[in-house]
């Protein structure tokens, strides 16, 4: 009874069925390429997360093996455990270097064009090559941290080789690419109307009053954004851990850093793939990962309620 | 408005036509070009077929590879071998597996030979039986060989092995007041203690209380959880149980002196910053700046290819070689030997030639030629009685060659090296004691071999 007019709406007119003729064959590529690459893969993972499958050959059924196996296993949790920690870290510090950077950005000077590209550039390196970068800056006897931390009299910290600070390096090597959320924050802030500025300037707010009041509430939306974004992105981080842990060449594998902190959940799916040929086990984990990312964004959104602001009210 | 309509509904038939004259095009560039009597590539010789090689290693070892393909395309009438670089190292093979899966994979691929039974079992490789592979098994020596079979069928021809020895540096030792002749290698195997003991009086540190020099770390370069199990007498793989054994008690024991109490005794994290600081694994930095060639690490457990980094990048420094310590006094010294092999993927196109090709490249020629120009050793049997290939020092590895130890050929053992080495890293780090850190990695290793049991 209520499900017809709902119905109806949906129901196409003459014109739409003939520019939806139209439009199919041109987007025809586009719906093959989708349908060969992300949704039959998707169907596929899902199927060999309940087989045993070693990316050849036949795969062999294993009822939910895979996911008890889970349970059981310290790697997986570990992994988990490390990836949770980096995300939780990672996007609320990314949040705050972005608004900050972003803040930056809009100020009323004259070479303002030439600071938003230094701000951007690091963005814009590869990730592998800032790794590399990375890696010497933090080296504990002859980089660069260290020797300014010593100058004010901090000791020194074995930044990539003491289990409780791998992960903290990672999170200060993703800042690195906070120029990219940045230009976002920056669209943002460009859409405050400037006369609440001014209004509020005129009612005696200062700076900071003026930012909590108005520049805040007005960029949620855009929080919001980049919180679910990076949340997404932090859970599948990767590669800064595959280049700082050598990745699995140096003499044969060793550990995915200090005592496997460095051992993210993707990077042990992908060990799970390519080096112990457990395609299953593999996929098991990268639906266990989306369940995971779901779960978190709809979290985020709930939340979101209490504190996202859509419109000036 | 009807303009708009008609060049819309023009559009699809214009695309359809450019679509069909493009594919026209590319099927008529496709089909160009393939003489049949051109060579595929410079250096080969007419009429022959391509070979595909693939191999993740690096110079100067590719150097001397491009030597052996070379002159192997200039004496074949049939094959022409394309060598080409990829990524990948010992246990990563993500670029062959992806290839071979999307029926791009080469038709010979260089594969760490202590994981072919763990290939072969997880389907990435074609048997080799109907090449008569095993009419070469006499050529190999017998551990070499072992490790290409899986479940008694060949699946690699074995190429290079190495030994591990003792490396250690008499300048440092002579400025310390120690006397380097102690450890000449005529006086047989050292013992630990008088390892440790010299050991100790080369450690130095900086005013700021960092090490600039140790002694000796028994967990750096070759110092593995292999080579101290072993030179302890320990058992890695139980066949008839069909079990990994990382618990053994000798394993533990070495273990608990080798990792454990030599951490204590330097200090866990004064090492570790030591490590992070002059021989870094994350990632390793390159061989020129090598701990041991820059003179930071005293002694070193490695390999024979050193001896080709020596003339290089540190052509004055005065080292000496020996066996690897032993535990006591009269314990007959161990050593392990791993190397690579040459295997054909599934889906190879050109299988026939690649193992001609692989008999060239494993075989006598080839090994000769690698043996000569890299200072690896070979896995052929005849050629290690030809002392005309070893120079200097590389003639002690020979000798360790027949006692020499091998590591497990299972259907697990990258997962098993992961095992023992995270259950080494919590040693060295005093974040788990060994004997419940060695009875997890059994746990998690036997769990997933038990699926290929029995491996016979």
């Amino acid at each position: 009874m209520i499900a017809a007019p709902r119905l109806r709406r949906f129901r196409l007119t003459q014109e739409d069925r003939r520019n939806l003729r139209t439009a199919l064959p041109f987007i025809a590529p586009w719906i093959v390429g989708f349908l060969a690459f992300t949704v039959y893969p998707i169907i596929y993972s899902l199927y060999l997360s309940f087989t045993h499958y070693s990316g050849f050959g036949d795969a062999t059924p294993a009822g939910f093996d895979n996911y008890t196996h889970m349970v059981k296993d310290p790697l997986f949790w570990q992994s988990l455990g490390n990836t949770l920690y980096y995300t939780a870290l990672a996007v609320p510090i990314g949040v705050v270097v972005a608004i900050a950077l972003a803040i930056m950005m809009n100020q009323n000077v004259r070479e303002v064009a030439i600071y938003r590209a230094a701000f951007y550039l690091p963005s814009i390196i590869p990730l592998f090559a800032l790794t590399f970068i990375f890696i010497v800056l933090l080296n504990p006897g002859f980089g660069f941290v260290d020797y300014v931390l010593e100058l004010f009299h901090i000791p020194a910290v074995n930044w990539l080789g003491d289990a409780h600070w791998t992960k903290i390096s990672i999170v200060l090597l993703a800042q690195l690419g906070a120029g990219g959320p940045a230009l976002i924050f920056l669209a943002g802030l460009r859409a405050v109307p400037t006369e609440l500025y001014e209004a509020a300037t005129l009612e005696g707010a200062g700076p900071l009053r003026r930012f909590w009041k108005i520049t805040f509430p007005l960029i949620t939306p855009v929080i919001l954004f980049d919180l679910i974004y990076g949340t997404i992105l932090g859970i599948q981080i990767f590669t800064p851990a595959f280049v700082l842990t050598g990745g699995t060449s140096g003499g044969g594998a060793y550990t995915a850093g200090p005592e496997n902190s460095l051992l993210f959940y993707v990077y042990y799916l992908y060990k799970n793939a390519f080096q112990y040929s457990d395609m299953g086990y593999a996929s098991a984990m990268a639906w266990v990962l989306f369940v995971i990312s779901v779960l978190l964004a709809v979290a985020i959104m709930r939340w979101s309620r209490a504190w996202v602001h859509y419109e000036v009210t | 408005m009807r303009t708009e309509v008609n060049a819309v509904t023009l559009l699809p038939r214009r695309g359809l036509t450019a679509s069909l004259l493009s594919f026209l095009v590319i099927a008529a560039a496709c089909s160009s070009g393939g003489g049949q009597s051109a060579p595929p590539q410079a250096g080969c010789n007419s009429g022959t077929k391509q070979v595909l090689f693939w191999t993740s290693h690096t110079p100067p070892d590719t150097v001397s590879m491009k030597n052996m393909v070379d002159t192997f395309n200039k004496q074949s009438s049939t094959d022409c071998v394309k060598m080409v670089q990829v990524p990948g190292s010992e246990t990563d093979i993500a670029k062959l597996t992806t290839a071979v899966r999307g029926g791009t994979g080469p038709d010979v691929y260089e594969l760490d030979r202590f994981t072919v039974a763990e290939r072969a079992a997880a389907g990435v490789l074609t048997d080799l039986t109907p090449y008569g592979a095993a009419d070469q098994s006499s050529n190999y020596l017998d551990f070499a060989w072992k490790e290409a079979i899986f479940k008694g069928k060949p699946y690699a021809l074995p190429f290079d092995t190495d030994a591990r020895a003792l490396f250690y540096n008499k300048d440092l030792m002579q400025a310390a007041g120690v006397d380097p002749s102690q450890l000449d290698i005529a006086k047989g195997a050292p013992t630990i203690d008088l390892v440790r003991s010299i050991a100790a009086k080369l450690n130095k540190k900086d005013a700021s209380g960092k090490y600039t020099t140790i002694g000796f770390v028994p967990f750096l370069s070759q110092g593995w959880h292999y080579t101290w199990g072993f030179a302890y007498g320990g058992s890695f793989f139980n066949a008839s149980s069909c079990k990994v054994t990382p618990d053994d008690p000798k394993i533990v024991q070495a273990f608990k002196d080798m990792f454990w109490d030599w951490s204590t005794s330097l200090g866990v994290d004064q090492l570790q910053t030591f490590i992070s600081t002059y021989a870094p694994t994350t990632p390793p930095l390159p061989t020129e700046q090598d701990a041991f060639l820059t003179g930071h690490l005293g002694m070193v457990v490695t390999g024979p290819w050193v001896l080709s980094w020596f003339p290089q990048y540190k052509p004055n420094l005065h080292y000496g070689v020996t066996y690897i310590p032993i535990p006591h006094q009269g314990d007959t010294p161990a050593t392990w030997a791993g190397g690579w092999s040459v295997v054909i993927p599934k889906g190879a196109k050109n299988a026939k030639g690649g193992y001609d090709f692989m008999k060239y490249f494993a075989g006598e020629p080839g090994q000769r030629t690698y043996t000569k120009e890299t200072q690896h050793m070979p896995t052929w049997k005849a050629l290690l009685t030809d002392n005309s290939l070893y120079q200097g020092d590389l003639g002690l590895f020979v000798k360790l060659l027949p006692t020499a130890h091998s590591r497990p050929a299972l259907p697990v053992g990258s997962l098993y090296w992961d095992q023992l080495s995270t259950a080494q890293d919590a040693a060295v780090r005093h974040s788990k004691d060994p004997a419940v850190a060695l009875k997890d990695a059994a746990t998690a290793t036997n769990d997933k071999l038990q699926q290929f049991c029995p491996l016979q």
